[in-house]
């Protein structure tokens, strides 16, 4: 094969490689993305804040989950107002949190809502503006006035009553013993923090952040919710065979040659035939290429024959092995070294490692995964180290992916060079990752984003 | 940066001003694409996910050895879907009915609406081919009863008949159902039920995620400009309007 362009074609190799050696570092950071994932690095209330609360006029409990109003209220300024510690986490799809009245006092004047940082903590939530509450003792809905407006029953002791945020439909919603007594809109900017209040004698009211179960069925609830923007979303329609296409599409990049056989030998006797035209777009000539010599790499590769793959390489496309300093190269003896140390031949790894693996330490980009690498030598028990990570199965997939996308980048009528970084079926989940999270930045940063892992484990679940 | 781009960037910016939307250039989108981690296996579960639900046994089982990706459901299981929604499509409704109660009788005990629609394509297929009386029969003893316990079955019984009416069935009113569509509606219900009755989505993820794409591109033309993607086949980023 003529090498034309040797300059540009070189660029596109280092792309190549540098680019699955992004993915190689970055694997050790799954754990800790994961749990990111999770919480979206947010914190949540978890008990009651006791310094800015109305002090003089209720009493907050040591645990800073009960509050009680010790004296006799006089006039609209000596409510007892505590807020929660931290204000409603926004990155998720509801936020929620509920109060036990334990006793209702001389007038059960109690109050559960929202109320922003400022807030006059002498004030019932509702009551000023920017503020939302519920009141116990009549039953109204409180939004910035001093007026409410009917919105659900009268509580009182032995009563157990929520209040949330429904990030999604851009609501507050209140409950009383588990079922759901009313909405209202939230058309508050900035954070909202849990807030309760008690105003006459002998009122005492406990708080749950969530450390005890709900007495309302929250995952309920948000699985309705998911479940209309679920509907909404399926009603779109999509072009025709398309996910099929998409599919091939994968298996094709990726060089799964026996599934793609047996897929279009499938797909062939289906009822209706599934037929993909052509002028679908899909670019076959880039990714037909060397279909057969990437499905043994990446089969050899899988296996842990390093070897095997280094001496076919060798003997079909010697240029992507030609630098020993090349990104690919580096990907490939850092391999041969885990493997060599999973089956425990450590004395074996060192040669190897002084060989091979000593000149990439001092080179920016190289050095924190080689030394990954070798402190697996460290270790007894390597796979329950900080450095396991090396030895799973993730690894070796990315090892393959890199020679594969490497293979693509030399076909010579190739006309997208990145074409060969990213299946289609990548670019298109990597889009929807953005547009939803880029969308819930320009909202304020509320609700939730979409994250592929998550959402491949909710089917697990049912 | 070229001249050329720099009014492009201008052009975008006062447009977006006058509708306030955000410009988001190409690099700048670039960026974000490249910041969001997708894990290969959540991929390949993704695509082994379709080939389960779709049912292509062996392109699984091909796949499962090719990549590692352990399938969600039995792969042994799907066979026997397949043969009932092949049976179905076919036009062998009885073969599909004893394949189903084989697989697991309660999914017809517990899917009378399942079970109504694969009697009606059983007469639909007598009246096919021509076995008027038996078509009459069939309908009297198996249909009616259950028309009378519902309306909407007792009305799509009485278009089914309708069709004993025509000479030329091709142009009736009621002709679509002997279209190999009305087949392929009852073998997808049938698959579907299977399905469910494995504890298992009836739907595979990935046209969902296609659609989530399209909705959260629309959603975001609200707010912003950024590069696109038009096509889903090629997944090309289109230059945010100007």
């Amino acid at each position: 094969m003529t090498n034309n362009n040797s300059g540009s074609k070189n660029e596109e190799e280092v792309e190549v490689g540098s680019y699955f050696l992004e993915v190689a570092r970055g694997a050790h950071k799954k754990k800790e993305e994961e749990m990111a994932e999770d919480t979206e690095d947010e914190e949540s209330p978890t008990e009651l804040n006791t310094i800015n609360s109305s002090g003089g006029f209720l009493v907050v409990s040591t645990d800073k989950i009960s509050v009680k109003y010790p004296s006799v209220n006089l006039h609209g300024h000596d409510v007892g107002v505590v807020q929660a510690n931290k204000p409603a986490p926004v990155k998720r799809l509801v936020y929620y949190f509920e109060i036990y009245v334990k006793d209702s006092g001389a007038k059960g004047q109690i109050a559960i809502g929202f109320t922003p940082d400022n807030f006059k903590m002498r004030r019932q939530p509702g009551w000023e503006p920017h503020s939302c509450g519920y009141h116990g003792d009549d039953g109204l809905l409180y939004h910035g006035q001093g007026k409410g407006e009917a919105f659900g029953p009268t509580y009182t002791a032995n009563d157990t009553v929520g209040a949330g945020i429904n990030y999604a439909s851009h609501e507050f919603f209140f409950t009383k013993n588990g079922a759901v007594v009313g909405t209202v809109y939230n058309d508050m900017k900035g954070s909202l923090f849990p807030t309760i209040a008690v105003h006459s004698q002998n009122e005492e009211v406990h708080v749950n952040f969530g450390q005890k179960p709900f007495a309302f069925d929250l995952e309920d609830f948000e699985k309705q919710e998911r479940m209309k923007q679920q509907m909404t979303v399926e009603k779109i329609s999509l072009p025709l065979n398309v996910s099929h296409g998409i599919v091939r599409s994968y298996l094709l990049h990726y060089g799964y040659e026996e599934t793609l056989n047996s897929f279009d030998m499938a797909s062939k006797s289906t009822v209706p035939p599934v037929h993909i035209a052509q002028e679908n777009g899909f670019d076959e000539q880039d990714i037909m290429y060397a279909l057969n010599e990437r499905k043994t790499l990446r089969q050899l590769i899988k296996n842990g024959e390093i070897d095997a793959a280094l001496s076919k390489l060798h003997d079909w496309y010697p240029q992507i092995v030609q630098d020993d300093k090349s990104a690919t190269c580096f990907l490939l003896h850092c391999q041969k070294f885990i493997e060599l140390v999973r089956v425990g031949a450590l004395e074996e790894a060192v040669k190897y490692g002084r060989i091979q693996l000593a000149k990439f330490f001092g080179l920016a980009g190289f050095e924190d995964f080689v030394q990954d690498c070798v402190a697996l030598l460290a270790y007894e028990q390597p796979r329950e180290s900080s450095v396991g990570y090396l030895l799973e199965d993730s690894q070796r997939e990315v090892v393959a992916d890199a020679v594969n996308a490497m293979i693509l980048s030399l076909n010579p009528n190739l006309k997208d060079s990145h074409g060969c970084l990213q299946s289609c079926l990548e670019k298109l989940l990597r889009q929807l990752t953005a547009c939803c999270l880029e969308r819930r930045s320009l909202n304020g940063d509320q609700g939730e984003a979409f994250y592929l892992h998550r959402v491949l484990n909710i089917g697990k679940k049912c | 940066m070229s001249l050329f781009w720099i009014v492009i960037r201008q052009l975008a910016e006062i447009e977006a001003m006058a509708t306030s939307k955000k410009v988001i250039t190409k690099e700048e989108w670039e960026k974000k694409l490249k910041d969001v981690k997708i894990r290969k296996e959540d991929m390949n579960k993704l695509v082994m996910n379709f080939l389960v639900t779709e049912g292509y046994v062996d392109a699984a089982e091909k796949f499962r050895l090719e990549s590692g990706t352990e399938p969600d459901i039995d792969l042994a299981t799907i066979t026997d879907r397949m043969a009932v929604k092949k049976a179905v499509q076919s036009g062998n409704v009885e073969d599909a009915i004893e394949k189903v109660n084989d697989l697991n009788p309660e999914i017809l005990d517990t899917n009378p609406q399942l079970f109504f629609h694969l009697q009606q394509q059983r007469l639909i297929e007598l009246i096919r081919n021509g076995k008027v009386e038996e078509a009459l029969e069939f309908a009297q003893e198996e249909l009616a009863p259950r028309g009378e316990e519902n309306q909407s079955f007792l009305e799509e019984l009485e278009k089914t008949v309708a069709l004993l009416a025509f000479e030329d069935v091709s142009n009736c009113p009621v002709g679509e159902l002997l279209d190999i569509s009305q087949r392929l509606k009852t073998a997808s219900e049938v698959n579907a039920a299977i399905l469910t009755s494995q504890s298992h989505e009836k739907d595979p993820k990935l046209p969902s995620l296609l659609k989530m794409l399209i909705w959260a591109q629309n959603q975001l033309d609200e707010k912003a400009a950024y590069p696109r993607i038009n096509d889903l086949s090629t997944a090309k980023l289109e230059d945010p309007d100007v």
